[in-house]
């Protein structure tokens, strides 16, 4: 790439970053709810440095992976059992479609009564949601392997458990592990609006209160921070889908 | 319905006028010269087939007839005028057939395109499409999708598609290179009997050196590396071909001798 | 449709009954406490009181309202910046990395944002509904016309095409399937983030139907209105996947 075609993505937000930064000053004008850039990465700086932000972080991350942990888990076993039987698959079918349309948040309320404030409540709709991408993409590619590799396992006699540990899962496994690379995703955003719904803890919880004590440079600082998460998370999943599955995995899928 | 561009009566002895004319044409792309230096006069009406070796600038050379590129040097004229633009006197069929038909439009929807776009009221168009379809061979298929037809017919959609111009020159870019034999020797004489009707110019660009020949009232082998002219052949064959006797003619085999020591020799 | 299709069907609708047999089973013998889990047969009456004295109606055309006029607005927003930004190599180059950046942010995130903005108000819930579904729908507009086939321009270019008839007769119908994925991915978007806004700022609407029933501790009355949200998620779904089928119906034929 060329110094200009390195410079150009950078272009766009560097010069609405600096107009934000000139308006807010010259505005000179207290606002409870804008914040200049400066001032946002000073209260980004100092919530790093006291700590609450990575313990928010780490509240967050930890209701996101637990989620997607059980979710993954449930979604997996039965994508597995829907792809190999397809017996099962249709008459599962009318079940399938009538809960997975169901919104996650919507569930929200009747976690709460059951399991009320917290971390269960959290990962219980974290799970919820992060059943389904796994659910759907591991059923297509079980349901996609090579049949002759089926074929294989029958005439080397391997037990059920035997052929699915050793065939469908390795084989199925580039699909699988892109489902939960979109569950990560998914998961961490189940995780923030949950928080910011309802749950006090986390991330969401700390830009919402931010923003209720009227600090609107440390609720964008806030939000600066969810996004880095979601990039960092996203960038790292997508690199170690690489390395142990290769280019060839990451191309194909949709953009 | 375009006019023969033959009717050029004129009772001077001036030359008919070249309908293209490439006048010490050169384009650099990239930094590589893909041409240096072409000039060329193609006579209305004529079929005039282009070949040459690999790397010789021929679907350039031709693009630049479309008016898709500027020459960097020189210039290509159309009926005297220097061509800055593509212009629907000027029709091209394209050898990648799939990508140049509109997928989600049936038979009929592609052809209308091209009338939708000469500004011809609905109420003409049905039966305007009808005949074109019905020219190619395509009656009966206007309801189709492009991807419920074989490579042949879609091809031969393009050429409806092209028609529909009512172009004065055709320029076919390998236009059955991608079809298997048989196809391609029953395309070639629909395309022949076609041209004959509509008395279009055509520039035929192809790699098939026996195809030249056989469809060809002169052709133009080129030198690669830079693309420039290196022979003119005008071919002297009875019309109407026929693809067994004018392929077994002496004269079509001495022409075929001729052109590949030349293209064995550019290589 | 196949004698045998409809058998699956039927024994699907089967098993999906058994399921709501077991259900009613389980709430009888109060496996579960009927606080937190009501009998099939009391979620159904609750959602029948709802809609002949209750105000169930209200509170579905509420969310339902809050649905649309963001999505809308998001869909010609979407598309319109969508087909400037991807037709146009140069915007693409100084605009698309911004949006790669911001694509794992989760959308949730903007609430506090837009109430520091405009308070826990209609309007908050209508910007965060339209921005929350812009995105899907702007990212896959750009990448559909993106996507366009070069060569498609070329015949347009050779035919004289105007401008305006490149846009609606090649670039528009090309870029159509990846802009009805997009447009899917927002409606899901549209309903999550209106129950969330709903729940948020006690606006009229299922998301307040809920969080008041679980609050009050009304179980039958929180899973009618869990039931209606998906319901609305299955409808909007189906609408979208006829509309789909519609438009693209030349996918679907093959040799």
């Amino acid at each position: 790439m060329t110094m200009s075609e390195r410079i150009k993505p950078v272009l766009l937000p560097l010069a609405a970053l600096l107009v934000f930064e000139a308006w807010m000053r010259l505005a000179g004008a207290q606002s409870d709810s804008l914040a200049p850039p400066s001032a946002i990465v000073l209260a980004l700086a100092g919530a790093l440095a006291d700590g609450s932000l990575l313990a928010a972080t780490r509240d967050t991350l930890a209701s996101a992976f637990a989620g997607l942990a059980l979710g993954g888990i449930i979604g997996l076993v039965l994508g597995i059992a829907l792809g190999l039987s397809n017996i099962f698959n249709r008459l599962m079918e009318v079940t399938i479609e009538a809960i997975r349309p169901i919104p996650s948040v919507a569930l929200l309320p009747i976690a709460l009564i059951a399991l009320g404030f917290g971390y269960r409540m959290e990962i219980a709709i974290v799970a919820f949601a992060c059943i389904w991408p796994v659910l759907i993409v591991t059923r297509a590619a079980v349901g996609s392997i090579e049949p002759r590799l089926i074929e294989v396992a029958r005439v080397l006699r391997l037990t059920q458990l035997d052929r699915i540990r050793k065939i469908v899962i390795p084989a199925a496994l580039p699909r699988i592990f892109l489902a939960y690379r979109l569950a990560a995703g998914i998961a961490l955003i189940v995780a923030v609006t949950v928080e910011i719904a309802i749950n006090p803890l986390g991330l969401g919880a700390g830009i919402m209160t931010a923003q209720q004590a009227l600090r609107p440079d440390l609720m964008l600082a806030y939000l600066v921070w969810i996004g880095v998460t979601g990039f960092a998370l996203n960038a790292l999943l997508m690199a170690a889908q690489r390395s142990l599955f290769g280019r060839a995995a990451v191309i194909g899928e949709q953009a | 319905m375009a006019e023969p561009a033959l009717a050029l009566v004129q009772s001077s002895p001036s030359p008919a006028r070249a309908q293209i004319a490439f006048d010490n044409v050169a384009l650099v792309l990239g930094g590589k010269a893909i041409i240096d230096t072409i000039s060329l006069d193609v006579t209305p009406g004529e079929i005039l087939c282009v070949v040459g070796a690999s790397g010789c600038g021929k679907t350039t050379a031709l693009r630049l007839a479309a008016g898709l590129y500027q020459p960097t040097r020189g210039t290509v004229r159309f009926e005297g005028e220097a061509m800055r633009a593509p212009r629907r006197e000027i029709a091209v069929v394209f050898q990648d057939y799939g990508k140049a038909l509109l997928p989600w439009r049936t038979a009929a929807g592609n052809v209308s395109l091209a009338l939708e776009t000469i500004g011809m009221p609905a109420a003409q168009r049905e039966a305007r499409i009808a005949e074109l379809l019905a020219k190619v061979g395509l009656a009966g298929h206007a309801t189709k999708y492009p991807t419920e037809m074989s490579g042949g017919m879609q091809q031969r959609l393009q050429i409806a598609r092209c028609l529909a111009q009512d172009p004065k020159v055709l320029l076919m870019d390998e236009p059955f290179g991608a079809l298997d034999a048989m196809t391609r020797q029953g395309l070639q004489d629909e395309m022949l009997a076609l041209v004959a009707s509509t008395g279009a110019t055509v520039v035929f660009v192809t790699h098939d050196l026996e195809e030249a020949i056989y469809l060809g009232d002169r052709v133009v082998g080129l030198l690669p590396h830079p693309g420039r002219v290196g022979l003119t052949m005008p071919i002297d064959l009875p019309r109407p071909r026929d693809q067994l006797a004018t392929r077994e003619h002496p004269e079509f085999l001495r022409l075929r001798r001729e052109l590949f020591d030349f293209i064995r020799a550019s290589e | 449709m196949r004698w045998s299709a409809i058998a699956w069907r039927l024994a699907s609708f089967g098993v999906a009954a058994g399921l709501i047999v077991l259900w009613q089973l389980a709430a009888d013998q109060r496996l579960i406490s009927p606080v937190f889990l009501p009998g099939p047969d009391r979620a159904w009456a609750s959602l029948l009181r709802g809609f002949t004295t209750g105000d169930l109606l209200t509170k579905l055309m509420g969310t339902l309202t809050h649905m649309a006029y963001g999505w809308l607005v998001a869909s010609i927003v979407g598309i319109a910046l969508g087909a400037m930004i991807g037709s146009s190599r140069a915007m693409r180059i100084y605009v698309a990395p911004t949006l790669e950046l911001l694509r794992p942010l989760p959308v949730s995130a903007i609430i506090p944002v837009a109430i520091a903005f405009l308070g826990l108000s209609q309007g908050m819930a209508l910007f965060v509904i339209a921005f929350g579904s812009l995105w899907p729908l702007l990212l896959g507009t750009i990448h559909g016309f993106a996507a366009v086939e070069p060569r498609l321009y070329e015949v347009a270019r050779v035919l004289h095409m105007s401008r305006l008839a490149v846009i609606f007769k090649i670039a528009l119908p090309s870029a159509a399937p990846d802009i009805l994925a997009g447009m899917r991915l927002s409606l899901t978007v549209a309903l999550i983030l209106a129950v969330v806004c709903e729940m948020l700022a006690g606006l009229n609407g299922l998301g307040q139907w809920v969080l008041l029933s679980a609050r009050a501790f009304r179980s039958a009355d929180l899973f009618a209105g869990v039931m209606l949200l998906g319901v609305i998620g299955y409808v909007t779904a189906l609408a979208m996947g006829a509309a789909e089928h519609r438009l693209l119906r030349w996918q679907a034929v093959r040799r």
